[in-house]
C-alpha cells in the first residue's frame, strides 16, 4: 500500500513538486538563516577563540568583551600569577588605533599586543610567515581580513604602515576568524603595542591564564576573582559574553528570528495548502480504498509515507541549497569560517517534521472522516 | 434453492438526521439474496437503493435490524474485523470506477490483493490474469486516463474480482456507457461474477439491461415493492 | 522488475537519491567544517610557578637584575678631553685601578712653572746666603777692631745694616721656595684628579666615553654616566611586589627566579633585604609615559653564582619573573 501511496503522490507531479518546493524552501530558509545567525553571533566570540591557549581571561570587573574592556594596572599580572592553580599568566593588550596606509588612507585597526617572550595570544595558524617574525624590530602580523581589506590583490608582506607616528612593517599573515565588525587586526608584541597605541596610564587589557588543570578552569576563575578582585572568565564563558553582547546590543536576533519564523510559516502555508489539495483530489480514491477494505491505520501509514517522502526529498534539497550557499560564499572573507553547527539541521528537521505532521494531520482528518459509503453517492 | 441465502437482512431500518428532521430511508427490509444469481436492485433516485446496498456490503451501519453475509452477522464485527471482512469477501464496482490515476491498469486491478498484503509483483501477475479473462490484458501497462470508459470499467471489474470475493456489488455499472457497451459489460459480469457460491448485486435504473437480470428487486420509498424475474409493467 | 532507464522515475528515484546524497554531503560538511577550537599548549614556555609552589599560596613579581653594589656611575671631577681609556666593558678591575685619564697638559705646565719657581727660589736663597755671609764677616771684622778710630761709626752701622738686609733676603727667598713648592704640589694634585680610578673592585658594565671626547663635570652627552660599573659577584635581583600583595609576602624565604623568555630555567635566589621605602612602580616597558598609580615594595634577592661564564643566565638589567612563597603556606 505504501507503494501505491508513493505512486499517488508522485503521480501528481505538480503538487509533488509544490510540496517538495515548500519543504525545501522552508528548510533552506530556516537552515541558512540560522546558520548565518549563529555564525554572526559567534563573530562576537572570535576574539576569544582566536587565542587558542588561554583557559581563563582575567580583566577589569567592568570589562565585557574582548573589544569592550577597561585597562588594568600592570601589577595585575603579578597578582594573577600569585594565585595557586595558575600555571602561567601573560599580559594581553587589545586597543583601537588608526593606521595610515602607504596611499595615505586612514583605516581603523585593532592592535593586539601579545606576550613578548612566549607570543601567547597569537592565532594558532599562520597563512604566511611564522610568529617568530615578531622578534624583528617594528614587526606586526596582519590578519587575513586586513590582507584583503587593505591590500587587495597584493601581498602585504614587507609593507610599511604608520601607527601613532611609528613605523610598523608587516612580516606575517595570521589565519584568524574575523571579528563581528571585520576590523583589520594587527598583532605585535606587548611592548611594541604600547608604542603603537597612544598611551593612557593603564594599558594592560587582559591577563591570559593557563590553568594547572584545564578541566578545572571554572573553579580557577572563581578563585582568581576571589583573590584578586578582578573579573575572571573561562574561555567559554568569555566567548559567551561576546555573543551575549551582540544579542543585547543589536537587532540581529529579532531579525533572524522573524526570518526563521517566516520560513516556518511559509512552509506551513505552502505545504499545508498543497497537501490539503492533494488529499482532496484523491479523496475519492481514498474512499474507494476504504470501501474495498483498507483500514484507517493503513491509510494513516500511506499519508505518513507520502509526508515522509516529501519531507526527505524537500529537506535534502533544502540542506543542499544551504550547503551550496555556505560553500559558494566561503571564499568571501566576510563569511570566512562560517560553518553549520550540527544542531541547526536538526532544528530544521524538527521544523520540517512539525510542518508535515501538522499539515498531514489536517489533511488526514478529511480522509478519516470520509464515510466509505460516500463512494456510492 | 437448498443453500442458505448469501445475504440475509432482517428488519433493516435506516434513519438519516438532517438538522432536526429525521428521515427514515429504509423501513424494516427483510431480504434474501441467493448465490448464483444476478440480482438487480432497481429504484428511483431517493428510493433508498444506495443506502440498502451500502448496508448490505458493510459500509453503512443500519439503524436497526441485522445483516448476515454468508452467515456472518457483519454488524456484530468490530470495525477492524468488518474492514477485513470486506477486503476478503466483497468486490466493489463503483459508478465512477474510482481508479487510482497514478498507477497502471494492472496495478489498479491488483489493489485488493496488495491491500491483503500480497507481494506487489505477484499481485500484479494475478491481476493481469484476471484482465486476460476480461480481454484487456493488452492494456495492463496503461494508465487509467489512457483508457476508454469501457476499458476503465473492465479494469474496475477486474479489481472487484481479482481476490475472488463471494459477493460482488456494482453501482450503476452501465450508467456511463452506451447501450451496446453496457450490454457487453453486463454479459461479462454474468460470465465472471456469477457462480455457484457467489452472489452479485447490481444497482441500476438502466432499463436497457433489465432483461439480463435473474432477479429484479424494486425499491420505492424504503420498501421492496416488487420481487421477480421481470420488471413490473408500470416501470 | 529489471532496472532500466525507462523505469527510472525522476521524482521517485532520482530526487530521493539526490536528497540522500545531499544529506551525506551535509554530514560530511558539518563534521568537516566544525571550527577548530581545541585548546593548545603554548609553543614557547611561559613563566610558570615552581612545582613546590604550584598549589601553595604565593606572590609573583617581576624585577630587574642588578649588581650587589648597585650600579656605580663613574663621573669626572674635572672637565677636559679624554686622553687615555684603560678599560672596556666586561673587564674586572680592582679598587684604585685607573679607568681613564683626562687631558692634563694645563696642569702639567703649571707644575713645570712651579718647579722653575722652586729653582729660582733656591738660587735666590743661595745668593742671599752668600750675601749674608759676606755681610756678617765684614761686620765681625769691624767689631774685632779695638781702635775706635780705625773704623768710623758710620762704617759699622752700614755693615750692620747689610748683614740684616742679607738675612731678610734669605727669609724672603725661603718663603718664595715654599710658595713655589706649594704651587707644584697643587699642580700634582690636579694631575692626580685628571686620572679617574675605580672606587670599588668590580666589573665594568658600560663605557660611554671614547678617547678624545670631551668630558664635563656637568655630565656627558645625553646625561649618560661615563662608565658604569658594579660588583657582579654576586648579582642581586630587585623584585617589585605590588603593595597590596606585600603583606602576604613570606619575608626571608627564597625566591624562584627565571629570566624573561627562558622561563624553564628557574633558579633559587636567597633573600637579602627589603627596601624600607615603598616606591612608585617603574614601568619597564621602555615607554616614555611613567605610570605612578601603583606603588611597589622592592625586595632584593641574591642570585646564585653561575657555574661558568658561558652559562651565565642573568645579566645586569635583565627582566625576570619571580615567585615567592606567601605567608600561611605549608
Amino acid at each position: 500500500m505504501i507503494w501505491i501511496a508513493i505512486r499517488m503522490l508522485t503521480g501528481d507531479a505538480q503538487k509533488f513538486y509544490g510540496l517538495v518546493f515548500g519543504i525545501a524552501f522552508s528548510t533552506l530558509l530556516i537552515t541558512q538563516q540560522l546558520t548565518i545567525f549563529v555564525n554572526l553571533l559567534e563573530r562576537g566570540a572570535s576574539g576569544v577563540y582566536n587565542v587558542s591557549s588561554a583557559d581563563v581571561w582575567v580583566m577589569d570587573p567592568v570589562s565585557r568583551t574582548t573589544d569592550v574592556s577597561y585597562a588594568l594596572p600592570s601589577t595585575a599580572l603579578d597578582k594573577v600569577r600569585g594565585v595557586p592553580g595558575v600555571e602561567w599568566a601573560v599580559p594581553h593588550i587589545r586597543a583601537q588605533a588608526s593606521v595610515r596606509t602607504k596611499s595615505g588612507d586612514l583605516e581603523g585597526v585593532a592592535v593586539i599586543g601579545v606576550d613578548d617572550a612566549t607570543l601567547i595570544g597569537l592565532p594558532k595558524n599562520m597563512i604566511e610567515g611564522s610568529p617568530d617574525v615578531l622578534s624583528q624590530p617594528d614587526s606586526v602580523i596582519i590578519d587575513d581580513v586586513g590582507m584583503t581589506r587593505m591590500f587587495p590583490g597584493q601581498s602585504p608582506i614587507g609593507e610599511r604602515l604608520e601607527l601613532n607616528d611609528q613605523r610598523a612593517v608587516i612580516r606575517g599573515i595570521a589565519d584568524a576568524t574575523p571579528s563581528f565588525t571585520s576590523t583589520v587586526v594587527l598583532y605585535t608584541k606587548y611592548s611594541q603595542a604600547l608604542n603603537y597605541v597612544p598611551g593612557t596610564r593603564n594599558r594592560l587589557s587582559f591577563v591570559l591564564v593557563g590553568a594547572e588543570d584545564p578541566s578545572q578552569a571554572k573553579a580557577l576563575s572563581e578563585k582568581i576573582e576571589r583573590e584578586t578582585g578582578l573579573k575572571a572568565q573561562t574561555r567559554d564563558e568569555f566567548a559567551r559574553d561576546g555573543v551575549d553582547f551582540i544579542i543585547e546590543n543589536t537587532g540581529i536576533p529579532l531579525n533572524f528570528g522573524i526570518t526563521v519564523a517566516l520560513g516556518f510559516i511559509v512552509g506551513v502555508a505552502i505545504v499545508g495548502l498543497t497537501f490539503s489539495l492533494f488529499i482532496r483530489d484523491n479523496i475519492k480514491q481514498f474512499g474507494a480504498l476504504k470501501a474495498i477494505g483498507v483500514t484507517n491505520g493503513k491509510i494513516r501509514k500511506m499519508v505518513a509515507a507520502q509526508a515522509a517522502l516529501v519531507g526527505f526529498v524537500g529537506y535534502g534539497l533544502g540542506v543542499l541549497g544551504t550547503l551550496a550557499f555556505i560553500w559558494s560564499f566561503s571564499a568571501n572573507p566576510t563569511f570566512k569560517g562560517f560553518y553549520i553547527p550540527w544542531q541547526i539541521p536538526i532544528i530544521s528537521l524538527v521544523a520540517v517534521t512539525l510542518i508535515l505532521a501538522l499539515t498531514g494531520w489536517l489533511a488526514l482528518r478529511n480522509v478519516l472522516k470520509t464515510e466509505p459509503a460516500a463512494v456510492f453517492r | 434453492m437448498s443453500q442458505a441465502p448469501a445475504i440475509c437482512t432482517r428488519g433493516v431500518t435506516r434513519d438519516f438526521t438532517a438538522g432536526q428532521q429525521t428521515i427514515t430511508v429504509l423501513h424494516g427490509i427483510d431480504l434474501d439474496i441467493r448465490a448464483g444469481e444476478l440480482t438487480y436492485l432497481v429504484g428511483e433516485s431517493g428510493s433508498g437503493k444506495t443506502t440498502m446496498i451500502s448496508i448490505m456490503c458493510g459500509i453503512l451501519w443500519p439503524t436497526e435490524g441485522e445483516v448476515k453475509v454468508f452467515g456472518t452477522d457483519i454488524y456484530e464485527l468490530s470495525d477492524t474485523e468488518l474492514v477485513e471482512f470486506r477486503l476478503n469477501n466483497i468486490g466493489f464496482i463503483f459508478q465512477q470506477y474510482n481508479l487510482i490515476p497514478a498507477i497502471d491498469a494492472a496495478s489498479n486491478a491488483a489493489v485488493p490483493l496488495i491491500a491483503q498484503g500480497m507481494d506487489r509483483h505477484e499481485a500484479r501477475e494475478r491481476a493481469v490474469e484476471m484482465m486476460a479473462k476480461l480481454n484487456i490484458a493488452d492494456q495492463a501497462d496503461k494508465l487509467p486516463n489512457q483508457l476508454s470508459g469501457g476499458q476503465q470499467q473492465r479494469v474496475a471489474i477486474a479489481r472487484a474480482l481479482v481476490h475472488e470475493p463471494r459477493l460482488v456489488v456494482c453501482d450503476e455499472p452501465t450508467a456511463a456507457l452506451d447501450a451496446s457497451s453496457g450490454r457487453r459489460v453486463m454479459d461479462l459480469l454474468r460470465e465472471v461474477a456469477v457462480a455457484e457460491d457467489r452472489a452479485c448485486i447490481i444497482v441500476t435504473h438502466d432499463n436497457r439491461v433489465f432483461d439480463l437480470a435473474d432477479r429484479i428487486l424494486v425499491l420505492e420509498d424504503g420498501k421492496i415493492i416488487h420481487d421477480g424475474t421481470e420488471m413490473p409493467e408500470e416501470h | 522488475m529489471a532496472f532500466n532507464l525507462r523505469n527510472l522515475s525522476f521524482s521517485r528515484q532520482v530526487l530521493p537519491a539526490i536528497a540522500g546524497l545531499a544529506l551525506l554531503l551535509a554530514i560530511f560538511f558539518i563534521v568537516g567544517g566544525l571550527p577548530d577550537r581545541e585548546l593548545s599548549e603554548p609553543e614557547n614556555e611561559p613563566p610558570r610557578a615552581p612545582e613546590q609552589l604550584a598549589d601553595a599560596p604565593r606572590v609573583a613579581g617581576s624585577g630587574v637584575v642588578e649588581p650587589s653594589s648597585e650600579v656605580v656611575q663613574i663621573g669626572s671631577a674635572l672637565s677636559g678631553l679624554v686622553t687615555g681609556l684603560f678599560v672596556q666593558p666586561g673587564d674586572r678591575v680592582s679598587e684604585g685601578q685607573t679607568l681613564f685619564t683626562v687631558d692634563d697638559r694645563v696642569a702639567r705646565s703649571a707644575l713645570r712653572e712651579a718647579e722653575a719657581a722652586i729653582g729660582e727660589a733656591r738660587a735666590a736663597i743661595a745668593e742671599a746666603e752668600t750675601a749674608r755671609a759676606t755681610a756678617s764677616r765684614q761686620l765681625a771684622l769691624y767689631r774685632n777692631v779695638d781702635d775706635p778710630a780705625a773704623v768710623s761709626r758710620s762704617e759699622v752701622i752700614r755693615a750692620e745694616g747689610e748683614a740684616t738686609a742679607a738675612s731678610q733676603r734669605l727669609a724672603l727667598a725661603q718663603a718664595r721656595l715654599q710658595a713655589a713648592q706649594a704651587r707644584a704640589a697643587s699642580a700634582r694634585t690636579e694631575i692626580g684628579r685628571l686620572t679617574v680610578r675605580a672606587p670599588i673592585a668590580g666589573e665594568i658594565l658600560a663605557v660611554n666615553i671614547r678617547k678624545g671626547e670631551y668630558v664635563s663635570t656637568m655630565g656627558g652627552g645625553g646625561s649618560q654616566p661615563f662608565i658604569e660599573m658594579g660588583q657582579t659577584q654576586p648579582l642581586y635581583v630587585r623584585i617589585d611586589i605590588d603593595e597590596e600583595q606585600a603583606p602576604r609576602l613570606d619575608m626571608g624565604a627564597a625566591a624562584t627566579v627565571s629570566p624573561r623568555g627562558a622561563s624553564d630555567q628557574q633558579v633559587k635566589a636567597t633573600f637579602v633585604r627589603a627596601e624600607p621605602l615603598v616606591v612608585p612602580k617603574r614601568s619597564l616597558t621602555n615607554s616614555a609615559a611613567e605610570r605612578v598609580d601603583v606603588r611597589v615594595l622592592q625586595v632584593l634577592y641574591e642570585l646564585p653564582e653561575a657555574a661558568s661564564t658561558s652559562e651565565t643566565l642573568f645579566r645586569v638589567g635583565q627582566q625576570v619573573d619571580a615567585y615567592i612563597p606567601a605567608k600561611g603556606g605549608e
